[in-house]
């Protein structure tokens, strides 16, 4: 679980200590098309950065953008210091990237493939215990005189994920790296990167699994080019349902006249929301939970209610993500 | 230091990928290796170097002495002319021309001997049924050289007439040699009765002998107008007979009754010496061949080359220069597209690898590939062919790393303006098509039009056949193509790594 930090878009940038990507009114324009429009958010060292959103939303361009492979149209950014369009060898050297697709040699074998990529980063005879560790990682040490197009689809996106991680990288830049891997695979390849975050190395992830939000430590998402927030998870959440959640379940059936209705008068319950899941549960949304649950029971006493069980719900990111969405389309000016 | 080791691992990244993905299909190498030396070789076994026969009719009027002299000649004018029929219907012929089964028909000219004698040429028309241009001018040229043929032999006939005539000039002369040597030989008796009638038969003889050596006469004047001065000097036999009448005419006084004769026989003698020389010249022109002279020059060529090369021996080098151009064009422009397509390039702009780096590593690769088949091959044709290598390998070498450097340059810059692969392939065909046609392969450049040679200068090909012809059938080595093509690698280079450069930048 990634810890929790201040969400950067809130946090006055002077509080950051060197932040490794910055970008400010970021915008990419194919003819009259937005892929990206104004986005601003900085990245500090040491962090993973989610950058979640629907396919074609434009996390790829911000990408590319941050890679130097585009030119923005409008807006500037700074990454490890430097505008992506003027790097240098030497800063080039210090990213890691792993495009969408994979593009590695399908005629060659794993072990050669990689040993490209090495090349490509001017590795010198280190690279092949650093080859061999990653193969090894990757669960590929018996595959690696397999011809690539031999090998599965998973396979090919562990081998593209080691490649970016051959030479090292201060910064990495990883377009869906877990897309097509197994949930234990993909567990593992989290885990790393938290390896590679206390390492001190800070590495910015897009994903369409909502879920691997949760892995970071802060998420920006993404809808129709434009950047809706830049959270940590559980900010995320609880902007989604506007507060933290309660799951209240009551050995009496409930009724609106006395149990709802005093529920949503009390302070700490956030605009009134009280919802009936059930003959007998409730879901309550509350400022704070640590704080909201003592005052619960406190009430139900009062009440001479009994309370049968009572804890605090984290909804699944997919779920944060369509609440987030659809609060978004509410706005008249999104809409 | 450290900078100049990553270049070179950099550089190397696509030096190693490319030899790898290469030997990764055996079956291409082999192809690329077997095939041409296959074509060379069936091409070597097969090649039949003898001009085409033409099956031929001729439409003549039947009975006519012409249709004979086609019979007689037809058969033993050359092994081109394939004598099928003679037939009066032309239609007929026409229509068999046709259907095919027959090349040619020669419409003999009517009334020929009436047409030359008023003065003009008597034309045999030739039909063809051809749609190949160099087939029709094949024709064109096969009607003159057996016409000129047919020429000679009539003017052969002629010549053959003029020398029996001289034959019997040469009987007329020795009856007026003997008639001479008797007049003498009576003047030296003091026989003056037997000298005037030896006089008389001797100014007979002249006669005939001024009217029959004529025909010779004009005959020698025409071989020695044509050929300048030589061995027979028809002004000598013609001032000879002169002598000899001037001599006869000298004695018609012959006095009756003087005491010696002697000043008379002397004159006697000397047109009878003047009658040997006349008889030993036209004794010459008789033992000339007749065929000699109607035709009195003939060619004979002498290459200087050290070795005269077969036709198989001349194409190896342009082959193995089509070769090694069309697969340095093909790989090169396949390269980069395949990075564009499989999205690598993506990968090139994020990393620290520049255009310089990238080109070079692919360049080495090739030019490494390009060198072992263009190795494999020459030796196959040198070793089992028996083409000549006349020339120093390590030129050899040079000529074939130019070609390689010229052509990837070609192969590069195709890459970086297509879009997909197949467009690739056409454009890489497009150059092989023009090689074929404009680099000397078949056709040479001096029959192409002057506007049309810098299309022909723009491919590698053409500088490298000269250039390997040169090495291996001559020895040597002519260094303004080779400057020229290096000049044009380092141009092509130059453009290819500006486009991949621009390629690799941001977007």
């Amino acid at each position: 679980m990634a810890q929790a930090a201040p969400p950067l878009n809130t946090v006055p940038s002077t509080l950051l200590h060197g932040p490794i990507i910055q970008a400010e009114g970021l915008t990419k324009k194919f003819g009259e098309q937005f892929a990206v429009q104004d986005i601003t958010f900085q990245i500090p060292r040491g962090s993973i950065f989610g950058f979640i959103g629907p396919s074609g939303c434009g996390k790829t361009t911000t990408v590319r953008l941050l890679t130097g492979i585009y030119t923005p149209t409008g807006g500037d950014a700074l990454v490890l210091g430097h505008r992506p369009t003027t790097f240098t060898q030497s800063t080039r050297e210090q990213i890691g990237y792993m495009p969408q697709q994979f593009v590695l040699y399908p005629e060659l074998t794993v072990w050669e493939n990689l040993n490209f990529a090495a090349s490509l980063y001017g590795m010198g005879r280190e690279r092949k215990q650093r080859m061999t560790e990653l193969l090894a990682f990757m669960e590929l040490s018996e595959d690696k005189n397999k011809l690539v197009r031999q090998i599965s689809g998973g396979m090919q996106r562990r081998l593209s994920l080691a490649s970016t991680l051959l030479h090292d990288p201060e910064l990495l830049f990883l377009d869906e790296p877990t897309a097509g891997l197994d949930p234990v695979l993909r567990r593992k390849v989290w885990d790393h990167f938290n390896v590679l975050k206390a390492e001190g190395r800070t590495l910015f992830v897009t994903t369409q699994y909502v879920g691997e939000a949760a892995y970071c430590d802060y998420v920006g998402m993404m809808a129709e080019g434009r950047l809706l927030m830049v959270e940590t998870p559980e900010g995320l959440r609880r902007r989604a349902f506007g507060g933290e959640v309660i799951d209240l379940s009551l050995v009496e059936p409930i009724s609106y006249e006395h149990h709802i209705r005093p529920l949503a008068a009390l302070p700490f319950i956030q605009n009134q929301r009280v919802i009936r899941t059930g003959e007998k549960e409730l879901r309550l949304i509350v400022d704070e939970a640590s704080t909201a649950m003592p005052a619960l029971m406190e009430w139900s006493q009062t009440q001479n209610l009994t309370i049968e069980r009572m804890e605090e719900f984290l909804p699944p990111f997919d779920d944060v993500f369509v609440e987030i969405i659809k609060a978004v389309q509410k706005e008249p000016t999104r809409a | 230091m450290r900078s100049l080791i990553r270049l070179l691992i950099r550089t190397s990244a696509f030096f190693s990928k490319e030899i790898y993905e290469i030997l990764r299909q055996p079956r291409l190498i082999m192809t690329l290796v077997l095939g041409p030396f296959l074509i060379l070789l069936l091409f070597g076994i097969g090649y039949r170097n003898e001009a085409r026969a033409l099956r031929t009719v001729f439409v003549v009027e039947p009975g006519s002495a012409l249709e004979q002299k086609i019979k007689e000649y037809a058969s033993s004018l050359g092994p081109q002319l394939i004598y099928v029929d003679a037939t009066s219907d032309q239609e007929e012929a026409l229509r068999q021309l046709r259907r095919q089964s027959i090349d040619l028909v020669a419409v003999a000219p009517p009334d020929a001997y009436e047409t030359i004698r008023n003065s003009q040429q008597a034309v045999f028309t030739l039909y063809h049924n051809e749609v190949d241009p160099l087939q029709a001018d094949y024709i064109q040229y096969f009607g003159k050289i057996y016409i000129d043929e047919v020429n000679r032999r009539v003017l052969r006939s002629i010549t053959d007439e003029g020398q029996n005539e001289a034959m019997t000039t040469r009987e007329d002369l020795a009856a007026a040699r003997t008639s001479a040597s008797e007049m003498r030989a009576a003047l030296e008796r003091g026989d003056d009765t037997a000298a005037r009638e030896h006089q008389r038969q001797l100014e007979q003889s002249l006669d005939s002998l001024e009217l029959a050596v004529g025909t010779s006469i004009a005959v020698l004047d025409g071989v020695q107008q044509t050929l300048g001065d030589g061995e027979i000097d028809s002004e000598g036999l013609r001032s000879n007979l002169s002598r000899v009448r001037e001599g006869t005419t000298s004695l018609q006084e012959i006095e009756a009754g003087k005491n010696n004769y002697n000043s008379e026989a002397q004159r006697a003698g000397q047109v009878e010496q003047n009658l040997a020389t006349l008889d030993e010249q036209l004794g010459e022109f008789q033992q000339i061949e007749s065929s000699v002279l109607v035709s009195p020059f003939r060619s004979e060529s002498q290459g200087i080359a050290s070795v005269q090369p077969e036709l198989t021996h001349y194409f190896a080098p342009a082959v193995i220069v089509l070769l090694l151009q069309h697969l340095a064009i093909t790989f090169a422009a396949l390269s980069i597209v395949r990075e564009v397509q499989l999205g690598a390039m993506e990968l090139f702009r994020v990393s620290p690898i520049t255009a310089g780096e990238t080109l070079g590593g692919k360049y080495l690769s090739y030019i490494l590939f390009g060198g072992v088949i263009a190795t494999i091959l020459t030796g196959l044709v040198v070793l089992a062919l028996g083409v000549p290598m006349l020339g120093r390998w390590e030129l050899y070498a040079l000529a074939i790393f130019a070609l390689l450097f010229a052509a990837l340059g070609i192969g590069f810059v195709i890459s970086l303006i297509v879009d997909t692969d197949s467009q690739a392939v056409q454009y890489a065909m497009l150059v092989l098509l023009s090689s074929v046609f404009f680099s000397g392969f078949f056709l040479r450049l001096d029959t192409l039009q002057p506007y049309v040679l810098p299309v022909a200068w723009a491919l590698p090909a053409t500088y490298a056949i000269v250039l390997l012809q040169d090495i291996m059938l001559r020895g040597t080595l002519n260094p303004v193509p080779l400057t020229g093509l290096l000049a044009f690698g380092v141009g092509l280079y130059m453009v290819a790594w500006f486009l991949l450069r621009r390629r690799m930048a941001r977007e």
